[in-house]
């Protein structure tokens, strides 16, 4: 190898390797130190072996986390993919222009700043008499209904859904456009309906691309919790919404410094993270992401 | 499959779509409001912080509130370092990956996607006590630093399929002509993947300007702020009295967005899915 090739790669690969460790490699074992120590506010190390671990295992309202976490990862995942599915269909069976706004629109929720998005759909279904959908129904003499504090999951699937739903709208529509429609004109001939054909035709071939969006945003979703702790924060009440990754964030990051238990949030972290990796291996096996990386076509 | 279906599908793809458009709609609506809480008349007082930089007249709400122009100029500062970092690093590694069989290139590739999909969760605790002992917290450079970095896989990968387009062919008419690999790289390759970098810097300029758990996270001081924790101070304050302030603020801070996903969104749409896809 010549000496000039060397520093060129040194250079080229050399310094995004070095931030990627320094800023994400290390937070992520130091986090994982964290975990076997009782740091608090004061910030003192001391190494405590699984004693967080133990904690987690018999603190009472773990089990709250783990049914909430649940209860969002199904429900937006059942928002999303359906919701993408719908819409990709729709934009791909009506006129091109229409379409293509259709996709447009409802690729802003992912677009928009969060705290943005949050305020809107906060004051769309607020429970209050000046929330948009209980002015309406004021106006139209019907009793206000309590959105948010009455139906806070409901509401959690619509704001995450509709953040999340464009992926599954994109993939989707990119694999429906690519069927030959060669299928399409001779079941057409054969006097299929429109329907018929969605469900015997597209439908099953993008089976693979409605599995891979599940797998992806079943992933992302375990993990996620801006949306929640912007909107709701995990309430109303006690813990109603407040999921795994939230109740670890609250532990880490309480509103006062003094009650944050770093080691116990690393901990419960850990717990969450370790889950979704096994989840992940399971899917690179089903899924055989291997594939989509493919070696260069020539050396120079 | 772009055939039309009739007019009814049309009419429901047109109110999906009209459905789709109006909370933002709402959003405009509410933040010319004159009624604070409802839709009512038209009026710019909504925005007379944008003369003074001020939210609040009241004394007691300026001090906690920083001054808007200063907020801006933090966010501004912020969203363009991601970008700039993010499109330089990953224009260097993604060329590399795409045109190099180094050792461990397969790992690589799996590792920027393993990376890609890291929840920022199992990073914050850590780059808490990371940013702590460098000096770095409370600042935007840490912040800054943080968010792009987080963002790099995603740029990596992206670019990596942009130079995977671009044919061998004038790239080795350009080394044959005796330009080394960097020159090639600069002069050459650069140009060729224009739409690409361009494309890259939007999606991440977007990603800078509207970023808030980092910030909620490592900053505490407000002189660091950026406009997404003034909002979020502001909803959690008053969120049921000044709604048509915080519509105003809100609308300021989603306007650059909104003006970038209308001219870009076709490049947008296909870097947001080569993120995923490959």
């Amino acid at each position: 190898m010549r000496l000039s090739r060397v520093f060129f790669l040194l250079g080229f690969l050399g310094v995004p390797t070095a931030v990627v460790i320094l800023f994400i490699l290390v937070p992520a074992i130091l986090t994982l130190i964290i975990s076997f120590t009782g740091l608090d506010h004061r910030f003192r190390w001391e190494y405590v072996g699984l004693e967080n671990y133990r904690k987690i295992l018999i603190d009472p309202n773990i089990w709250i986390f783990v049914v909430n976490t649940a209860i969002f990862v199904v429900g937006t995942l059942v928002f999303n993919v359906g919701v993408g599915l719908f819409l990709a269909l729709l934009s791909t069976h009506v006129a091109e222009p229409i379409g293509y706004l259709v996709r447009a629109v409802y690729l802003l929720p992912r677009v928009t700043p969060s705290v943005v998005f949050a305020f809107i759909m906060l004051w769309i279904f607020s429970p209050l008499d000046s929330g948009v959908l209980n002015s309406f129904l004021r106006n139209l003499g019907i009793e206000p209904i309590p959105w948010t504090t009455g139906y806070p999951w409901i509401f959690l699937f619509i704001v995450n859904g509709l953040v999340g739903c464009s992926l599954g709208m994109l993939i989707f529509t990119s694999a429906i456009k690519s069927i030959p429609q060669d299928y399409i004109v001779a079941a057409r001939v054969d006097g299929a309906s429109t329907l018929t054909i969605i469900l015997r035709i597209v439908i099953p071939m993008i089976r693979g691309h409605i599995m891979f969006v599940t797998a992806y945003q079943t992933l992302s979703l375990i993990t996620s919790f801006e949306y929640i702790l912007l909107t709701l924060d995990g309430g109303p009440g006690y813990y109603t919404t407040e999921v795994w990754a939230l109740a670890a964030f609250h532990r880490a990051f309480a509103q006062y410094a003094l009650s944050s238990q770093y080691g116990y949030a690393a901990a419960m972290t850990a717990f969450l993270v370790a889950s979704a990796a096994i989840l992940t291996a399971l899917y690179w096996r089903a899924f055989r992401i291997r594939e989509m990386i493919s070696q260069p076509k020539i050396e120079l | 499959m772009a055939r039309p279906h009739g007019i009814v599908v049309n009419l429901v793809a047109i109110a999906i779509a009209a459905i789709g458009m109006a909370p933002f709609a709402l959003l405009i609506l509410l933040a010319f409001s004159k009624s604070p809480t409802s839709l009512e008349g038209f009026t710019l007082d909504n925005f007379a912080f944008l003369i003074t930089g001020k939210l609040f007249t009241e004394a007691r709400y300026s001090s906690i509130y920083p001054d808007i122009y200063v907020v801006t100029l933090n966010t501004l500062i912020l969203a363009l370092s991601v970008s700039g970092i993010v499109v330089l690093l990953s224009s260097m590694a993604g060329y590399v990956l795409s045109r190099y069989s180094v050792p461990g290139r397969g790992f690589m590739l799996g590792l920027i996607l393993a990376l890609h999909g890291i929840p920022v969760i199992i990073l914050l605790i850590g780059l808490y006590f990371l940013l702590r002992s460098m000096g770095m917290i409370n600042s935007l450079l840490g912040v800054t630093m943080a968010k792009a970095v987080l963002d790099l896989p995603l740029g990596v990968w992206v670019m990596k399929g942009f130079y995977d387009g671009v044919p061998w062919d004038i790239e080795i008419a350009s080394i044959v002509d005796g330009a080394g690999r960097l020159r090639t790289w600069l002069r050459i390759m650069m140009p060729l993947i224009r739409p690409g970098i361009a494309a890259l810097a939007v999606l991440e300029f977007i990603s800078g300007w509207g970023e808030f758990l980092l910030i909620y996270t490592l900053i505490f001081s407000n002189t660091s702020w950026t406009l997404s924790m003034v909002i979020r101070g502001l909803i959690g304050e008053m969120g049921s009295v000044n709604l048509n302030l915080i519509a105003a603020l809100s609308l300021y801070y989603f306007i650059p967005v909104l003006l970038f996903f209308i001219f870009t969104q076709k490049y947008l749409l296909r870097v947001s899915l080569g993120g995923v896809r490959g």
